[in-house]
């Protein structure tokens, strides 16, 4: 029977060591989004594919599809955004605005190949709904900086960006929509050869082509935002660098500005993103571990208008930084290993539940052994000491 | 080790023009060689590290930040599919896809070639290409030697990359189809494109003054 011992395709198991270190995380990022007010919710891990894809239908060939009984496609859910804008316009409608929420779950993607993680993966994040303002970003930005901090990393990185930049930039050439999303498309990959190559394509003028080639280079502390100015002269991509400078100026108050960058060229999933973007980095993990922004129009696809923000963080990848910068998060303290000569069940038994009501973890032994018997048990399974009883 | 700076380079053709280029900018390492048995190629003064691999495995190495910058045929980055930022076009290694034919049976139209089988070391590339013209093909996965595939009667066209035509002539076949152009691209991961942004930055800037 080959097969049966094998996890599918882009699935893993966590042994006891790595769920710990996994389950550490988690419930530091739980107790870090219940102290700003936000309220977690669980959705099932299925919906209908038209609820996933109603903002992209590109997505589906990327969604783990099924049917129900009535030959109805469901879909496994890919992110947290999509079936909490569902919940919001639906079933929460009527709670007072600005709506907090926060998961934790896995999620499902298929693509071959996903650097960092498997096509499960696991996310905790936020969505702030409600709120179009920069305080409301400012929130965003504080939260994922300090869920990575405690996530145990020191050495990580924020770029923020914000897509209106380089929208009003093109609409400021008289773009038609066709060349802009190509030129979306080559930003979002960095692909800045081919950036130049469309650029070149059209012709503006000089001052004008070297503005848009400059967009994905356009990286660097506060002072960026400076030279972003000199390249766009139209209302919409002025507007975005204030927006982006009053979320520095509150990121300041929250104590975060330390770990902000900003880039122009971070667009993101620009079908979706209407505003500030955002990416997080580590040293030696080539991929992001975190991501978010603000996505004004999605709730209107549901049917209601509704401004919204979050982001989400990558377990694995955490774990994966965690890992490279030499931070253990191994939670699991294992104190006693409590066993017992014959004839000492009943005895056993209440010091285990003595010693764990005092806070102890005890593991209790199933059956009755030697002294020296129980001191390989100890030392098989780890645990820092010994209690036998005679 | 972080403030290094890790470039992937590529034995075979692309290896000599990008060490040159690189050393005109003054990025070079001791015993930088095609030959080198070293894999790892350090130079501590100027902090940055060489890694020599197989063509198809550089952006790999970008990708995966393991490189943090590395040079590579953009029909090697077409066809790994891989998620890399491209900085520079460095307009060496010019060379061109096509698709290519027996010139004694050549059909009238691409269309007249839908099913048939096609030998190729750019299944990827291929299937795009055919993809977007609604035409469903046989791909035939050959790792060198593609020409071999209709003289044996293996496929009835190939995939294939040219640069002067030569091996085209030499064994009968015509291209039929041009699919895209291709030179060398300066690449780079893009956590380190942010993390090490002004080395980086400055590099491109210091290299187009060569192009």
């Amino acid at each position: 029977m080959a097969g049966i011992l094998e996890t599918p395709y882009g699935t893993r198991d966590f042994l006891p060591q790595e769920a710990a270190a996994k389950r550490a995380i988690e419930m530091r990022l739980a107790k870090l989004f219940a102290e700003f007010g936000y309220e977690e919710v669980v959705t099932p891990t299925m919906e209908f594919l038209e609820t996933l894809t109603v903002s992209d239908r590109a997505l589906e060939p990327n969604l783990f599809k099924m049917f129900d009984l009535q030959n109805r496609t469901l879909a496994l859910h890919h992110e947290m955004t999509t079936p909490i804008a569902r919940l919001a316009v639906s079933r929460l409608k009527d709670s007072p605005l600005p709506l907090k929420l926060s998961y934790n779950t896995s999620v499902f993607r298929f693509r071959q190949n996903q650097p960092g993680r498997q096509c499960e993966f696991y996310q905790s994040g936020v969505e702030l709904l409600g709120v179009s303002n920069a305080f409301a970003d400012a929130e965003i930005i504080a939260l994922a900086a300090n869920g990575l901090k405690i996530s145990g990393l020191k050495d990580f990185m924020i770029c923020l960006g914000q897509v209106e930049f380089a929208n009003g930039l093109m609409e400021q050439n008289n773009l038609p929509p066709d060349v802009q999303s190509k030129i979306k498309s080559a930003i979002e990959r960095h692909d800045i050869v081919g950036l130049e190559k469309i650029v070149d394509a059209l012709s503006l003028d000089k001052t004008a082509a070297s503005s848009l080639k400059k967009i994905p280079k356009l990286h660097g502390g506060i002072e960026i935002l400076e030279t972003a100015r000199a390249l766009a002269e139209n209302e919409k991509s002025q507007r975005a660098l204030d927006n982006l400078a009053e979320i520095y100026a509150l990121a300041k108050t929250y104590g975060v500005a330390d770990k902000i960058a900003f880039d122009l060229g971070i667009i993101r999933d620009f079908e979706y993103y209407t505003g500030m973007v955002f990416e997080a980095y580590a040293p030696n993990v080539g991929y992001s571990l975190a991501g978010g922004g603000r996505y004004d129009h999605m709730l209107k696809d549901f049917g209601l208008a509704c401004p919204a923000t979050g982001f989400a963080l990558g377990i694995e990848r955490i774990l994966t930084a965690c890992e490279r910068q030499g931070i253990s998060n191994d939670a699991r303290a294992k104190d006693i290993y409590l066993s017992y000569a014959e004839g000492n069940v009943d005895a056993a038994i209440k010091k285990a539940l003595e010693l764990r009501t005092a806070g102890k973890i005890v593991e209790l032994a199933l059956f009755s052994q030697t002294k020296d018997a129980a001191e390989k048990s100890r030392t098989a399974k780890g645990y820092a000491e010994l209690i036998y009883l005679e | 080790m972080n403030d290094f700076i890790t470039i992937a380079l590529p034995k075979g053709k692309l290896f000599g023009l990008s060490t040159e280029l690189f050393a005109k900018v003054g990025w070079t390492a001791e015993g930088l060689h095609e030959k080198s048995r070293k894999l790892v190629i350090t130079n501590d003064a100027a902090k940055l590290k060489f890694i020599i691999t197989k063509t198809a495995d550089v952006p790999t190495y970008v990708e995966y930040g393991a490189a943090d910058i590395g040079i590579i045929g953009k029909d090697v980055i077409l066809e790994s599919g891989k998620d890399v930022y491209e900085l520079l076009d460095l307009g060496f290694g010019k060379c061109h896809l096509m698709m290519a034919v027996p010139k004694d049976k050549k059909r009238a139209r691409l269309e007249d070639y839908a099913h048939t089988r096609v030998a190729t070391k750019f299944p990827r590339i291929a299937e795009k290409f055919f993809a977007e013209r609604g035409m469903q093909m046989e791909y035939i996965k050959l790792n060198g030697s593609i020409e071999l595939g209709p003289i044996i009667g293996l496929s009835e066209s190939i995939v294939d990359i040219v640069e002067t035509g030569t091996t085209l002539r030499e064994n009968n076949l015509e291209e039929f189809v041009h699919i895209c152009d291709a030179t060398a691209r300066l690449i780079a991961n893009r956590v380190s494109y942010r993390l090490k942004f002004d080395r980086i930055n400055s590099l491109v800037s210091e290299l187009e003054k060569f192009l």
